[in-house]
């Protein structure tokens, strides 16, 4: 019975899968996303884009939507591919780069830490303007995921895995 | 659980002949990873079942509709996320060094900061504290407060020796968006990049000891500027334009300090700075600065300064480089020829591959001319020195440097020094 069970359910995903019925590319396992609220005024950033609100260059959405960093503490996967990608930087680095960024004024503070990926997209739909990371295969349905350079996780021009 | 009616449904919504149609490469991977993945959690799916002890059978839940959710309706902020003001935040900054220098006699012209004493031995750095509070989404407030060791700070005659404190910034700023940010406050100038990239964090630069162009306590640069200050950053197509333009009260009757407490003429200075960090060359940073001031010195005639001031930075470290030019005018209110004074430097570091990647070995060349005709300028040296060193970072938060340094100063004998600091942030 179990066997016979599984071997339905196989074919029903091998069945829709070779349908081919979505027009969207599927969330590819090892993208990451980048998931805002969806009052966010933002479908789509440029790599730079991302970059300057990454960096804390660009710190509003909107004049009354200010930008909050969520970002992963260290260890976690989401964050090593931000690093690698779009700061470039060594944790090291990293550290020092907003240590000396909120020193020099330039913010107020730095990103906030957060130890999953349940408390990002949690604190990502409760806090106006915020942006995390997570595995495009766990990104909620509650929010919106960003594309960068026009396309979504899944797609093989996707920056971010 | 029994999957059959979910498999019926997924069943009614295929098209009629859809597995008919072949798959890509990518396509097939996919499903061959969700088989996978169906696997691996049926199996632990089983494990669960088997040890865990069977639950009572639980009756359903009765009906309740769903709430009618509205466009405007947010979820609730957990407690997490609810934001407090005013939000204060604390670090230091601090360092503790050993020089050891040939130098006889006095060092005519170069400050404390610079640690060339003719006696060898230790030498507490500035305690630097920082402290960061957003008063709103929009108003945040900048301190920082530093204690210094000096020769003259205590009581008595001759005064002995102990600690200074002072206010070395506090800004007050509001944030109306990225084009615009006012404040109004205590800053280091921006005209300048080290001034405004580093101030007392010793522990951020690479080197022991700042450019003697903008030494804390030297004259070249005014260092603080108290007043206020519009800044602000525009993409402008991938250069990152930004800028800071401020009004203050410029230099004060000792020109190494600013005006604190209040102007010394009814002249007020004025700054312009413009910088850029285009996309394209991620790490890059130019840009170019004015300042305008009018001057009036304790004992002296005032004079109108001019600075104009360039930098070029690749801010990455492999390699990093700075370097930053400024030529000031003087120029006599009540008549007479200007003059000149210029002064730069070139940095150089390179952090090393693994496994030395602690390891950050670096390059410093630095020149001031000063015209002997250049009489507020009287007490600043001219030189050329040269400066070779290596940073060990002990921690992500704590570094050892070690660097030798020689000075060829005009119509003064040379000098040599070693220098070793351990700086850190906390």
């Amino acid at each position: 019975m179990r066997r016979l069970r599984n071997s339905i359910l196989r074919n029903c995903i091998l069945a829709v899968a070779l349908g081919g019925l979505p027009a969207a590319p599927p969330p590819a396992d090892g993208d990451i996303a980048i998931v805002v609220r969806a009052d966010v005024p933002v479908d789509n950033l440029t790599f730079a884009e991302l970059r300057r609100v990454m960096l804390g260059d660009r710190q509003f959405w909107a004049s009354n939507l200010k930008v909050t960093l969520l970002v992963r503490a260290p260890g976690a996967r989401e964050r090593e591919v931000v690093l690698k990608t779009i700061y470039q930087m060594s944790e090291a680095q990293f550290r020092q780069y907003w240590i000396a960024k909120v020193f020099r004024a330039e913010a107020a503070s730095g990103p906030r830490i957060v130890y999953s990926n349940e408390t990002a997209t949690e604190l990502a739909s409760a806090i106006p303007g915020a942006i995390a990371f997570v595995e495009a295969l766990q990104a909620p349905k509650g929010l919106k995921i960003l594309k960068i350079n026009g396309v979504l996780p899944g797609d093989k021009a996707y920056p971010l895995r | 659980m029994s999957i059959r009616p979910l498999v019926m449904s997924v069943l009614l919504l295929l098209p009629p002949f859809s597995v008919a149609q072949t798959a890509d490469p990518a396509t097939r991977e996919l499903i061959e990873r969700l088989l996978s993945r169906i696997d691996t959690l049926e199996k632990r799916v089983a494990q669960l079942e088997g040890s865990a002890p069977r639950p009572a059978a639980i009756a359903p839940a009765p009906f309740a509709p769903a709430p009618i959710a509205h466009t405007h309706d947010q979820p609730p902020m957990p407690d997490a996320a609810q934001p407090s003001y005013p939000s204060l935040k604390l670090a230091g900054f601090s360092d503790f060094n050993f020089a050891a220098t040939d130098l006889q006699g006095p060092s005519n012209g170069f400050g404390t900061q610079t640690m060339l004493n003719p006696h060898t031995g230790f030498q507490e750095g500035q305690f630097a504290l920082h402290l960061s509070s957003a008063l709103s989404p929009k108003v945040s407030v900048f301190g920082e407060l530093s204690v210094t060791a000096r020769s003259d700070a205590g009581t008595g005659s001759p005064p002995a020796t102990g600690f200074n404190a002072e206010l070395e910034r506090l800004i007050v700023r509001y944030d109306l968006n990225d084009y615009f940010k006012l404040s109004f406050g205590r800053y280091h100038t921006p005209i300048n990049y080290w001034n405004t990239a580093y101030h007392h964090g010793q522990w951020l630069q690479t080197t022991v000891s700042r450019p003697e162009m903008t030494q804390f306590g030297g004259s070249f640069i005014p260092v603080h500027f108290v007043g206020m200050l519009v800044e602000g950053a525009a993409p402008a197509g991938g250069l990152n334009l930004n800028y800071n333009a401020g009004l203050g009260n410029g230099r004060g009757q000792v020109i190494s300090r600013g005006g604190d407490i209040g102007d010394i003429n009814n002249h007020r200075a004025w700054l312009a700075n413009v910088f850029v960090k285009p996309d394209r060359l991620y790490g890059l940073q130019v840009g170019g600065s004015v300042y305008r001031d009018k001057i009036n010195p304790l004992g002296g005639a005032p004079v109108r300064e001019w600075i104009e001031s360039a930098h070029i930075v690749w801010q990455k470290e492999t390699p990093e480089f700075i370097g930053e030019f400024a030529n000031v005018t003087h120029q006599p209110v009540g008549g007479g020829p200007s003059v000149h004074s210029q002064a730069f430097y070139a940095q150089t570091a390179y952090r090393l591959p693994d496994p030395a990647r602690l390891w950050k070995p670096y390059y410093r060349f630095e020149y001031m001319h000063i015209p002997q005709a250049d009489a507020l300028f009287r007490s600043v040296p001219s030189f050329a020195s040269s400066t070779v060193g290596v940073r060990y970072d002990i921690s992500s938060f704590a570094a050892f440097k070690l660097e030798y340094r020689n000075y060829s100063r005009r119509n003064l004998p040379s000098i040599n020094g070693a220098f070793l600091q351990t700086s850190f942030t906390f």
